[in-house]
């Protein structure tokens, strides 16, 4: 110990190598990890169905409709801000993408292309609207959901004549759309649907991203403390305007999803859904007042939820207290990640 | 379509738990289980076969509490083990149907309120071999997708059905309260009741999840708008939402009249009042019933109602006549 | 971003022709407010020059005007002899001087080595492919501490969890890490005890030693006296004195602030403790190469 002698003794303890255990206690996953174990392994004992594999392709597919939105919204979470325009946003990227499509019979790559402009575009609105004004996220987005969730069904009825769009199943680009954003194959019995590609893909480079790149550093850093991350030359404004145009691609990815397995969207639909997607974040790990959490937890936490979900049903019970159990797994989870909080900031 | 309710879903999950003293159809069916558990059997001589209903419908709505309790009646009948989820998300309730094929179950009763959205999972039901009757609403989608028939109401015919009654009934000024922004159902109902009325007919939209709200709003809408004489509901809480805006509105006594599709126990009682003129019923209770009874009858002896044509439960146009009679019935929820 | 080297500051010019920073009159508004009127601060290499003055004296806004975040309104500042007017924390940070704030610039949540490296990030590889130097940012991070006299076995604690002491003295290897040739301080000792104030000062005098402008704000003359080489008191955000350490005594600079006396207990203290055989007696000329306190 090289240390000045002023160091009072006292000190020593916390200049020791924290353990193993204390390490792994450490990471934002942690919680979301055993909770995803326990519930499989109940759901595995408790019901005859659901290790089978068509289940599990099921399971699998419900977690990652809900994990391909929890990715971005981990990441905006981690950047301290929320997106509550993130559940009819997808509904908006798949209005968008059909009307196009089908109002200019364009081949559907074309209605995809412009799906994704739109996307990123509010996205964008989102991110600076909350730079430029500095109100809370919370208020702006929430102004963009009741916007969208209004010009959703106002543009259908408008375009469309009715509520939903219509059928574009037989137009030129439509089997390869649906072959990139609702395909599926089969590995002994077990249906991989292309969400879980995408899903799996978006964990693995948001994690990257999170853990490895100069900007990952600054999502931490905003959402910890902008105020310092500012200080030290961080540019904290493009940096959350990057976390909601993160956003707008993942609601596209998802909206398209949407759009090419139904081949028509239901245009009121996606509200509330942006709930699911921070329950899945905060279940993975993420604090809801930023700088901390992890793209691998939100996935837990999706998985959480696509389990829970559809083991009920496998389970054979009673639907209506499917949400009784969500918000359970919900307050332990937060209990859990604010214990471990404290006991990182103990300084 | 059906509209979710604003009911808490502690509400919900409490009236499930407990069920209530008059709820006879549990009672038989808790009965019937344990007659069957002791060997007397249900009255039939099949195995016990798993049928699954998957519907559109919101968390705690009292409608689709009564269609359950047909099911659940049928169920005990038949000697089957009936298995309900519901979700209002289109993809969620994909995912539920797929999950009720992964089972195996022995039947498949759905929803296709959202159409085309079904195609591809009732397909692969199909190909594993599992019958199903679709019923409610998506009777255009049912003999397409595949299902053996189709157990509901037709909601344009039931909207020229409340629009003929309306014009029947000699009402001048029609306000049509839609309370889903975006369902196709209720669209339907007041485009077909504007056609057979004739007359003027406007449509209302309110929030249905948010009763106050909807309360104000048709209140307003009826202040400013004296010449509407009649206010007609696409739902049984919206009729009695509509009820208490008319006396806010300082229409009570007057000539202003509700009329609503579907039925509770505050129509009823409005039926027997006069406060509400007719109520368009589309008999949910046989909707969940007979979705059970004809995959049973299917499954025992290959026998299809309607020989796959849809089987209409409605409309029924009920009226003071009809509402002393039928009192008990929705006091029990099964009408 | 692509701040200074760490060889910048060992290559800094010891004795540059203009001082490092030159501020002349310099006048700040808020609105209708005058929150500086007429202020100079002269901050040289190798030299401490302490701003002292109590709450709502202007301190914090004359820190604000070297360190970016606002313009000033009135005077000149001069940077190495060139007029600049600073719109940016960046366009500071960009020029050599950089920031210590009281609430540190620090992210509690993240680790100390992330903290060290934030907004100034290693990186391997270019374009898509960029990463970050993990390995090397850790091993950089405790190098740099080290050489501050912080050992931190794991520089992957979150730096939340360390001393008050510790995370100003992080601040400080950072700053000085990434090339400063300004460090600004603002209060640094505030919020700690008196051997945390100690050790900190030590770092303080560190920088000093290896060539940096300091300039340090505070209240606490005794803290300034014990470390500094000019001394500017700021009253009501007007200049109340302008000294240099040979003109002032402790006691007439404690006279010069509002009610300091009993502070000199904390001199006795620090005096005991043999921070003073350090830093209060050193030789008169700034020496050159890095001076490491024993």
């Amino acid at each position: 110990m090289t240390g000045p002698d002023l160091l009072a003794a006292g000190e020593d303890e916390r200049l020791a190598p924290r353990s193993g255990v204390r390490r792994l206690m450490g990471r934002p996953e942690l919680g979301a990890l055993v909770g995803a174990a326990a519930v499989f392994l109940f759901f595995a004992v408790v019901t005859s169905t659901f290790i089978t594999a068509g289940a599990l392709g099921t399971v699998l597919y419900s977690a990652s409709t809900i994990g391909i939105m929890a990715v971005p919204v981990a990441l905006l979470m981690i950047g301290g801000e929320f997106d509550l325009s993130a559940g009819v946003l997808v509904t908006t990227a798949a209005l968008a993408s059909s009307m196009v499509s089908y109002q200019f019979t364009a081949v559907t790559w074309v209605g995809v292309a412009v799906s994704l402009l739109v996307t990123l575009g509010i996205g964008l609105f989102n991110g600076w609207v909350l730079t430029r004004t500095r109100l809370p996220s919370f208020i702006v987005t929430l102004g963009t959901f009741l916007m969208l969730t209004g010009a959703n069904l106002g543009v259908t009825k408008l375009v469309d004549g009715t509520v939903a769009t219509k059928s574009i199943a037989d137009m030129q680009g439509y089997r390869s759309c649906a072959w990139l954003f609702a395909g599926s194959f089969t590995v002994g019995g077990l249906t991989v649907r292309a969400t879980v590609w995408w899903w799996l893909g978006l964990v693995l480079a948001a994690s990257w991203i999170l853990l490895r790149t100069r900007f990952g550093n600054w999502i931490f850093a905003v959402g910890g403390d902008a105020d310092a991350a500012r200080a030290v030359g961080v540019p904290v404004g493009r940096t959350r305007i990057a976390l909601y145009l993160g956003v707008g691609l993942c609601a596209w990815i998802l909206g398209q999803h949407l759009l090419f397995s139904f081949d028509t969207v239901q245009s009121g639909e996606g509200v509330g859904n942006e709930l699911i997607y921070i329950v899945a974040a905060v279940i993975g790990g993420c604090l809801i007042t930023g700088g901390y959490g992890s793209a691998a937890g939100s996935a837990l936490g999706a998985a959480i939820f696509g389990m829970t979900s559809k083991g009920i049903v496998y389970a054979q019970w009673d639907p209506d207290w499917f949400k009784f159990f969500l918000g359970a797994m919900l307050l332990l989870a937060t209990l859990l990640n604010s214990w471990v909080r404290r006991r990182a900031e103990r300084g | 379509m059906r509209r979710p309710l604003p009911f808490a879903a502690a509400l919900a999950a409490a009236l499930l738990l407990s069920g209530c003293s008059s709820t006879g159809g549990l009672r038989a069916e808790e009965a019937a289980r344990s007659s069957a558990a002791a060997g007397g059997g249900s009255g039939v001589g099949t195995p016990r076969w798993t049928f699954a209903m998957v519907t559109h419908a919101g968390s705690g709505d009292s409608f689709w509490d009564t269609v359950r309790k047909g099911s659940e009646q049928a169920a005990a009948k038949d000697n089957i083990t009936f298995v309900y989820s519901n979700d209002a998300n289109t993809a969620n309730q994909v995912q539920l149907v797929q999950a009720a094929v992964d089972q195996k179950v022995d039947g498949l009763i759905v929803t296709l309120a959202k159409g085309d959205a079904m195609k591809d999972v009732l397909a692969r039901a199909e190909a594993a071999g599992i019958p199903v009757i679709s019923i409610n609403s998506g009777e255009q989608y049912a003999a397409k997708f595949g299902a053996l028939t189709h157990v509901g109401q037709d909601e344009s015919t039931a909207g020229k059905a409340a629009g003929a009654e309306l014009r029947q009934r000699g009402r001048k000024n029609v306000l049509c309260v839609i309370h889903e922004q975006g369902n196709v159902g209720q669209e339907q109902r007041c485009n077909g009741a504007k056609a057979d009325f004739g007359g003027p007919l406007q449509v209302l939209y309110v929030n249905g999840t948010d009763l106050p709200d909807a309360k104000a709003a048709i209140a307003a809408k009826l202040q400013a708008d004296p010449s509407v004489d009649t206010v007609l509901t696409l739902s049984a809480p919206l009729a009695a939402t509509a009820l208490q805006a008319v006396t806010e509105a300082g229409r009570a006594g007057g000539s202003t009249e509700t009329d609503t599709f579907d039925l509770s126990s505050q129509v009823v009682a409005g039926l027997q009042a006069g406060t509400v003129g007719f109520a368009v019923d589309q008999q949910p209770y046989l909707q969940g019933y007979e979705g059970v009874d004809l995959l049973w009858l299917y499954k025992y002896n290959l026998n299809v109602l309607g020989g796959g044509s849809p089987v209409a439960t409605g409309p029924q146009i009920l009226t003071r006549k009809d509402a002393p009679a039928l009192a008990q019935y929705v006091a029990r929820g099964t009408r | 971003m692509t701040g200074p080297t760490q060889a910048d500051a060992v290559q800094a010019d010891p004795a540059p022709a203009a001082p490092l920073l030159e501020l002349t009159g310099i006048g700040k508004n808020y609105g209708h407010v005058l929150a500086l009127r007429d202020v100079d601060l002269v901050v040289e290499a190798g030299a401490i020059s302490c701003v002292l003055g109590d709450n709502g004296a202007g301190k914090s806004t004359l820190i604000k005007v070297v360190a970016g975040l606002h313009p000033h309104d009135a005077g000149s500042y001069r940077i190495s002899g060139e007029e600049v007017r600073l719109s940016s924390p960046r366009q500071a940070l960009d020029r050599g001087i950089a920031t210590v704030y009281q609430d540190l610039a620090v992210v509690p949540l993240m680790p100390v080595w992330r903290n060290f490296f934030l907004g100034s990030e290693l990186q391997r590889g270019r374009g898509a492919t960029a990463r970050l130097d993990v390995p090397a940012m850790r091993a950089t991070a405790r190098e740099a501490l080290l050489r501050m006299g912080i050992d931190l076995r794991d520089v992957d604690q979150p730096i939340g969890t360390l001393s008050g002491g510790e995370r100003q003295c992080t601040a400080i290897a950072r700053a000085v890490h990434f090339g400063a040739k300004v460090l600004v301080l603002d209060e640094p000792t505030a919020a700690l005890g008196v051997k945390q104030s100690g050790v900190v000062l030590k770092y303080v005098a560190s920088a000093r030693d290896q060539g940096l402008g300091v300039v340090l704000i505070t209240h606490n003359p005794h803290h300034a006296h014990l470390v500094g080489d000019r001394f500017l008191l700021l009253k009501r955000g007007r200049t109340a004195g302008s000294h240099t350490r040979a003109e002032i005594t402790l006691e007439q600079l404690t006279a010069e602030m509002a009610g300091g006396s009993e502070l000199a207990e904390l001199s006795h203290e620090l005096r005991r403790a043999g921070v003073l055989r350090s830093l209060g007696e050193r030789p008169p000329d700034p020496p050159g190469p890095p001076g490491r306190p024993a």
